[in-house]
C-alpha cells in the first residue's frame, strides 16, 4: 500500500487556501457577460466545444445499442453535410471521448474500433457516483476498466474525507486510483454539490491535482447542484495556483446540467478568460454532457441554412 | 470589418478570438441630435434657447468624429437663467413634498422609457452611465422629497443651487447632487462640462415631461470659466462642485468673497489605495484590481498595496491576469506624454514593470502596466498620472498597510481585501477615507453617503446625509451675498502684535491678568504680548493674551495628541465627562453671571439666563454623545453597509460676539461630544465669559488639550488657523473680509468651513443661539462629524 504523505509544504498549502464567495459569484458573472460574435465566430466555438465534448450515456439501461448509437454520434457529431458547407468536414471534428459505465466499456470499444475510430473510451469507476463502496472493489473496479479498454478513467473522491478535512488520506486514495489507472488518463471528479463550501472545493482540486489528476471534474451529474460557474472558477484557480507553483498544466470538466450551445460557450469563454487559450483544446478542457450535442447541432443547422432545425431532421444519439 | 468578415469557421475554430462587436450606431440618439440640428444650446425657462454668436465647443464620440456643438455662455445668458431659475424656485419650494416627490418619480418612469436614447447619448459623448443606477436613484430621492414635511420640518431649502461637474466626472455624479436639491425643493442651475453637456441637456428635456415648474432645472454650457461666472449671480445660494483637485481650487479662490457658500467634491484625481492582506482571497483581490485599476474611464486612481508575505503570488497572478488585456484609450494625446514620463520616472527609480504589450510608438493608447517595486517618494505613487498605471506598494504588518494607506492627502475611496472580519473592520476604522469597500471595490447606491476627507472634498453626497447640503435651519441665516473687496490675503491678518505702553493709571480698580488654556495649561501668548479687555462702557476688565501663530500650533500639537484617545473613550465616557463640565458651570453659575454682565452689561438677570441656558444646553451635548449614531441602510445588493459618523480631528472655532458664553458652550459641545478636539478663539470684543470659562474647563474631566481657548485678535488668529493643516475645519463668526480669506485659503488644503457674517447676523441679539429649534443642533453635530461607509458584500 502506498503511503507517501505529500510533502510538509504541500499541506501547507492546502491549508491556507481562502476564497471569498461574493467575489467569485460576482466574477461568475463578469465571465458571463463575455460575448462571442455571431455567425461564424458562433458556429466555430460551437465546433471547438464539440470537440470537447465527453459524449456520455450513465443509466441502468444501457445496453450495447443505445452504446454502439452513442459511438456513431461520437465519430460523426454533426450532420456531415452542414460540416462541408462550413468546410469542417475534414478537420477532424469529432467529439472527445465517449464516457460509459465500466461494464459497458467493451461495448463502447467494440463499436468504436468497428468504425475504425481512435476516440477514446472513457469509464466512470470507483463506485460511481456516492463512491460509498470498499476501497478494495474501488480499487478493482479501475483496474477492469482498464483492462477493457478505458483510455479514461472518470474516479470519484471520498466526499467523507473531504468533508471530515483529512487531506492527507484522500491524498492517499487518489494516489493509489492514480497507480491503479496506469497509463489511462484520470479523471478526478469532487462532487463539487457534496462538498459545502467553495474553500472545501479548492483544497479538494488542490490535493486532487497533487495526487496526480490529469483532469478535476466537477459533479458526477447524480447530485443536485452540479457544474455552476461560480465554482468552476473556483476549481481553474485552483488549475492556474497549481501550475504556477509547478508548472503543470491540469485539465478540467464541468459535468451535469449542461443542456444548451449558449451554455458551451460560456464554458469556454470562462476557460479562456481564467487560464488562457492553451486550456481550450480537448487536453486540457472537456465538457462532460449528453443532451447538449444535439442543442449545438440545431445551432449549427441554423448557422447554415437560416432555419431552426426539427428534431427529426438530425439523427439521434 | 472586412477583414473580419472573411475570417472562415476554420481560421476562428483556431484562434478562439470572440469576434468584434459591431460597434453601435447610436441611431436612436443621432436622432435626437438631428431634432436639434446637432448644435446644443441652453435649457432655461422651461425651453431650449440658442443664442445666435456665441463661442462653440464641439463634442467628440471616440473615434474623434463631431457628435454635436455646445455653446459658451455669457453673462447676459447667466443672468436670464438666474432670473427665471429664482421664479422656478419660487413657485417650486411652495410646492408641498408630496408633489416633488410625484414629479421625480415621474421622471423615474420617464427614463425608463427613453433609456435607449439617453444611454447611447451618454456612450457617444464618452461618458457612460448606468440608468438603473439613475433610475435608482431618482426614486430614492422621491422618497426623501415625500418624507421632508414629516422627517425635516424646520428645514428650508437653500434656494437656486449651482451644480458645477467638470468632464472628467461621471454622468450619474452631476445627479447625484441635482436630485436631491430638487427633492429638497431648490431650483437647480447645472454647469456640465462639454462631454456631460449633451445628456444633461436630454434628460433635463425629459424633465418637462414630468410636469416640472419652468425654470426650476435650467442647463448653462461653456468652458471652465462658466462656473465662476455663474457663481457671481447674486441669484444662487449655494454652489458645489464635482471635478478635479486644480479645478476646484481655482473655482474656489474665484469665488472667495461673494458671499456664496460653496462646496468642493474632488473624488476625480482621488488617490485609493487597494489592499491586499495576507489573509485574502489572493485570486479574486487580483481580479478586482485588474477591473477597478485598467477601466477606460476609472473613478479613481488606484493605487495597489500588498502584505510583503504574499506579494509574490500576487505578481505572479498579475502577470497571468495582465496578458491579452488590451490597450487602453487615454484622455488626450498629452496624456500619453504625462503617461510615458511617469513610466520613464519609475524605470529610473528603479521599477519594474508588468505589462500587457509593449507600448505603441506613439498615440493616445496605452496597455494597462503595473509600476512594481515602487516607494512612496517616487512621484507615480504620490500622484499617479492617468492612464492605466497601477503603482505597486508593498507593506510588513496590517498596521503598516493601513499607514501606508493614509499617507496620501486623498481620503475619498479604499478597498481592503481579507478574510480575516476583525482586521477588516479594524482597517475599515482606521483609514482616513470616506469609504471602505471589503473584498469589493467601488459599490455605490443612493441609500450610502459618500464623503471625501482631506482633499477629496469638503461636502456629503448620497443617502440622507447628502440632503443637508441643500438645507438650512429655518432659523438660521444665509449667508449674505456680498461683492469682494480687493483683498491682500498674504497680508490678512500679519499685523505684529504691540507690547503695552503704560498709560496713566487708576487706582480705584486693580486689573488681572488673564491666561489662556493650551493643551490643559494656563499660559501667556508665545509673543508675550497681551491686549486690554474693555467693558462696554471703555472701563479696563482685565488684560488678556494676546495669542497668534505660535500660540494656535503649540494647541494643534497638544489636540493631535489627544484627540484619537478621547475618540476612542466610549461615548458614554464622553458623556460624563460633558456632565461633569456642565455640572461645574453650574457650580461657577454666579462668577459667570457677574462675568457675563461685566463684559456685556447685560442685566444681572439676563446674563443669568444665558448662565443657565448654557449649563442645559451642555447637558444636552451630553447626552447626545452616545445617541447620534449611523446604521445600516438596507440595500438592494446581499450584504451589509456601515454608514457612521466619524469626528473630523482637530476643529478651529472663531467665536462670534453675541451670547458670549451661549455661543461658546453651544459649538464647544458640538465638537466635543462627536470626538472632536477644539480650538476656540473667543470674541476680540468680549472675551471675558471666555476666559473665565477656562476654570470651568480646568476643573471638569475633559482631558487636557481637547479644548484650547486662545485669546487676541481676530484676523490674527484666523490666519493662524487657516495655515495650519492639520485643522479640519473653521467654524467662523465675523466679517466679510474674514469670510473671504478663509474661502479664499483654505480651498489648498482643503477645510470644511462654516461661515457666518456677524455684520449683517449680528443684529437679531443673539436669538440664534437661545433659539430651541432641534434643527439648529442638528445643523451644529452635522458640522462636526464626516460620513464613513463600509460596504462588506456577502453571498
Amino acid at each position: 500500500i502506498l503511503s507517501n504523505c505529500p510533502a510538509l509544504h504541500n499541506l501547507e498549502w492546502v491549508s491556507k487556501v481562502r476564497v471569498n464567495t461574493q467575489a467569485v459569484l460576482k466574477r461568475a458573472q463578469q465571465v458571463q457577460g463575455c460575448k462571442v460574435a455571431k455567425k461564424q465566430w458562433q458556429a466555430a466555438w460551437l465546433l471547438k466545444a464539440v470537440t470537447c465534448i465527453d459524449l456520455t450515456t450513465l443509466s441502468g439501461d444501457d445496453t450495447p445499442s443505445n452504446v454502439h448509437r452513442l459511438c456513431m454520434k461520437a465519430v460523426q457529431p454533426v450532420r456531415h453535410d452542414l460540416l462541408k458547407s462550413m468546410d469542417m468536414h475534414d478537420k477532424g471534428i469529432t467529439t472527445a471521448a465517449v464516457c460509459v459505465y465500466p461494464s459497458r466499456v467493451a461495448d463502447a470499444v467494440k463499436s468504436l474500433k468497428a468504425a475504425n475510430s481512435s476516440i477514446p473510451v472513457a469509464s466512470v469507476a470507483t463506485g460511481f457516483p456516492a463512491g460509498q463502496t470498499p476501497l478494495k472493489t474501488r480499487l478493482e473496479e479501475v483496474r477492469m476498466a482498464v483492462e477493457d479498454g478505458a483510455m479514461e478513467i472518470d474516479i470519484v473522491i471520498n466526499r467523507t474525507l473531504a468533508l471530515t478535512g483529512q487531506w492527507a488520506a484522500l491524498y492517499d486514495e487518489v494516489r493509489q486510483f492514480r497507480e491503479a489507472c496506469g497509463h489511462a488518463h484520470m479523471k478526478t471528479i469532487l462532487a463539487v454539490g457534496e462538498l459545502g463550501t467553495f474553500t472545501n472545493v479548492y483544497k479538494a482540486s488542490l490535493v486532487s491535482m497533487m495526487a496526480g489528476s490529469d483532469f478535476i471534474k466537477t459533479s458526477t451529474g447524480k447530485e443536485s447542484v452540479n457544474a455552476t460557474y461560480p465554482v468552476a472558477i473556483v476549481m481553474v484557480r485552483a488549475i492556474r495556483d497549481y501550475y504556477l507553483r509547478t508548472g503543470q498544466k491540469v485539465g478540467f470538466k464541468p459535468a451535469g446540467g449542461i443542456r444548451t450551445a449558449q451554455e458551451a460557450v460560456v464554458w469556454l469563454a470562462l476557460m479562456k478568460e481564467e487560464l488562457g487559450n492553451e486550456w481550450l483544446s480537448p487536453h486540457l478542457f472537456r465538457l462532460g454532457a449528453s443532451s447538449l450535442l444535439a442543442d449545438i447541432e440545431r445551432q449549427i443547422y441554423h448557422y447554415v441554412t437560416g432555419r431552426y432545425a426539427a428534431y427529426h431532421e438530425l439523427p439521434m444519439a | 470589418m472586412a477583414n473580419s468578415t472573411s475570417k472562415t469557421v476554420y481560421d476562428i475554430f483556431q484562434s478562439m478570438e470572440y469576434g468584434a462587436y459591431s460597434p453601435s450606431t447610436a441611431a436612436t440618439a443621432r436622432a435626437w441630435l438631428e431634432r436639434h440640428s446637432y448644435s446644443l444650446g441652453f435649457f432655461m425657462d422651461g425651453k431650449f434657447v440658442c443664442p445666435v454668436d456665441r463661442q462653440t465647443h464641439t463634442v467628440t464620440d471616440s473615434t474623434g468624429g463631431t457628435v454635436c456643438s455646445v455653446i459658451c455662455a455669457k453673462d447676459e445668458d447667466i443672468s436670464s437663467c438666474g432670473s427665471s431659475a429664482s421664479a422656478g424656485f419660487k413657485t417650486w419650494s411652495e410646492l408641498s413634498g408630496h408633489r416633488r416627490a410625484k414629479v421625480l418619480l415621474r421622471l423615474a418612469s420617464t427614463l425608463q422609457r427613453y433609456t435607449q436614447c439617453v444611454s447611447e447619448l451618454c456612450d457617444l459623448c464618452q461618458s457612460p452611465c448606468s440608468l438603473p443606477a439613475l433610475i435608482r436613484l431618482t426614486q430614492y430621492y422621491a422618497g426623501w422629497a415625500q418624507l421632508q414635511d414629516t422627517l425635516m420640518p424646520e428645514w428650508i431649502p437653500r434656494g437656486v443651487v449651482a451644480v458645477v461637474v467638470s468632464d472628467d466626472c461621471s454622468f450619474h455624479s452631476i445627479w447625484l447632487k441635482v436630485l436631491p436639491a430638487l427633492a429638497m425643493g431648490n431650483a437647480v442651475i447645472m454647469v456640465p462640462g462639454v462631454k456631460l453637456a449633451p445628456p444633461t441637456l436630454l434628460l433635463a428635456q425629459l424633465f418637462m415631461e414630468t410636469a416640472l415648474p419652468a425654470g426650476v432645472l435650467s442647463v448653462v454650457t461653456g468652458d471652465t470659466s462658466v462656473g465662476a461666472r455663474v457663481a457671481k449671480n447674486n441669484q444662487i445660494s449655494y454652489l458645489t462642485y464635482s471635478g478635479s483637485q486644480q479645478d476646484g481650487e481655482v473655482l474656489a479662490k474665484q469665488t472667495a468673497g461673494w458671499g456664496l457658500t460653496i462646496s468642493l467634491c474632488l473624488s476625480v484625481s482621488a488617490e485609493c489605495p487597494f489592499i491586499i492582506f495576507e489573509s485574502a482571497d489572493i485570486d479574486s483581490a487580483v481580479d478586482g484590481v485588474i477591473e477597478a485599476a485598467f477601466k477606460k474611464k476609472k473613478d479613481w486612481q488606484w493605487v495597489l498595496c500588498v502584505q510583503e508575505s504574499v506579494l509574490d503570488s500576487v505578481v505572479s497572478r498579475l502577470k497571468l491576469r495582465i496578458t491579452g488585456l488590451k490597450c487602453v484609450p487615454l484622455g488626450s494625446e498629452s496624456d500619453r506624454t504625462l503617461v510615458d514620463v511617469a513610466v520613464q520616472d519609475a524605470l529610473q527609480q528603479g521599477a519594474t514593470l508588468i505589462q500587457s504589450c509593449s507600448p505603441p510608438a506613439s498615440g493616445a493608447l496605452y496597455p494597462p502596466t503595473v509600476l512594481c517595486g515602487l516607494a512612496p517618494p517616487s512621484s507615480a505613487a504620490v500622484s499617479p498620472p492617468p492612464g492605466p498605471l497601477l503603482p505597486l506598494l508593498s507593506f510588513r504588518s496590517a498596521a503598516e498597510g493601513v499607514a501606508l494607506g493614509n499617507r496620501t492627502p486623498h481620503g475619498q475611496a479604499a478597498s481592503i481585501w481579507t478574510e480575516d472580519l476583525n482586521l477588516a473592520l479594524e482597517t475599515a476604522k482606521s483609514l482616513c477615507v470616506g469609504s471602505v469597500w471589503v473584498n469589493s471595490h467601488s459599490v455605490m447606491d443612493p441609500s450610502l453617503p459618500q464623503c471625501g476627507r482631506r482633499d477629496s472634498g469638503n461636502c456629503t453626497d448620497g443617502g440622507k446625509e447628502g440632503l443637508y447640503q441643500f438645507l438650512r435651519p429655518s432659523p438660521s441665516p444665509a449667508l449674505p451675498r456680498s461683492t469682494p473687496t480687493s483683498l491682500d490675503y498674504a497680508a490678512f491678518g500679519t499685523t505684529a502684535s504691540g507690547f503695552m505702553v503704560p498709560e496713566g493709571f487708576d487706582p480705584s480698580s486693580v486689573t488681572c491678568s488673564c491666561s489662556q488654556y493650551v493643551g490643559g495649561k494656563l499660559c501667556k501668548a508665545d509673543s508675550g504680548c497681551s491686549r486690554t479687555v474693555q467693558a462696554p462702557g471703555g472701563a479696563v476688565l482685565a488684560h488678556c493674551p494676546d495669542g497668534g501663530r505660535k500660540d494656535v500650533r503649540n494647541a494643534v500639537e497638544a489636540a493631535l495628541k489627544v484627540q484619537p484617545g478621547w475618540l476612542r473613550k466610549s461615548p458614554a465616557a464622553r458623556a460624563l465627562s460633558l456632565y461633569s463640565l456642565s455640572d461645574h458651570l453650574e457650580k461657577r453659575r454666579r462668577e459667570m453671571a457677574a462675568s457675563i454682565q461685566a463684559q456685556t452689561g447685560l442685566s444681572m438677570e439676563e446674563a443669568d439666563k444665558e448662565v443657565e441656558l448654557s449649563i442645559s444646553r451642555l447637558s444636552d451635548w451630553a447626552a447626545r454623545c452616545d445617541k447620534q449614531s449611523g446604521g445600516m441602510p438596507p440595500l438592494p445588493q446581499t450584504g451589509s453597509a456601515l454608514s457612521a459618523p466619524e469626528a473630523l480631528g482637530v476643529v478651529g472655532v472663531v467665536l462670534p460676539d453675541a451670547k458670549p458664553l451661549l455661543s461658546l458652550v453651544s459649538l464647544l459641545g458640538a465638537a466635543v461630544s462627536m470626538g472632536n478636539a477644539v480650538i476656540l478663539v473667543p470674541s476680540e470684543k468680549y472675551p471675558l465669559p471666555a476666559i473665565d470659562f477656562i476654570q470651568v474647563l480646568q476643573a471638569s474631566d475633559i482631558p487636557a488639550g481637547v479644548v484650547s481657548v486662545i485669546t487676541g485678535r481676530r484676523n490674527q488668529l484666523t490666519q493662524a488657523l487657516a495655515n495650519h493643516s492639520e485643522i479640519q475645519a473653521i467654524w467662523y463668526w465675523g466679517s466679510l473680509e474674514g469670510c473671504q480669506f478663509l474661502q479664499h485659503t483654505c480651498s489648498s488644503p482643503l477645510k470644511r468651513l462654516w461661515l457666518h457674517c456677524e455684520e449683517v447676523e449680528g443684529n437679531d441679539g443673539g436669538k440664534y443661539w437661545s433659539h430651541s429649534s432641534p434643527s439648529l443642533q442638528e445643523e451644529m453635530w452635522r458640522e462636526a462629524v464626516v460620513w464613513k461607509s463600509v460596504w462588506i458584500p456577502t453571498a
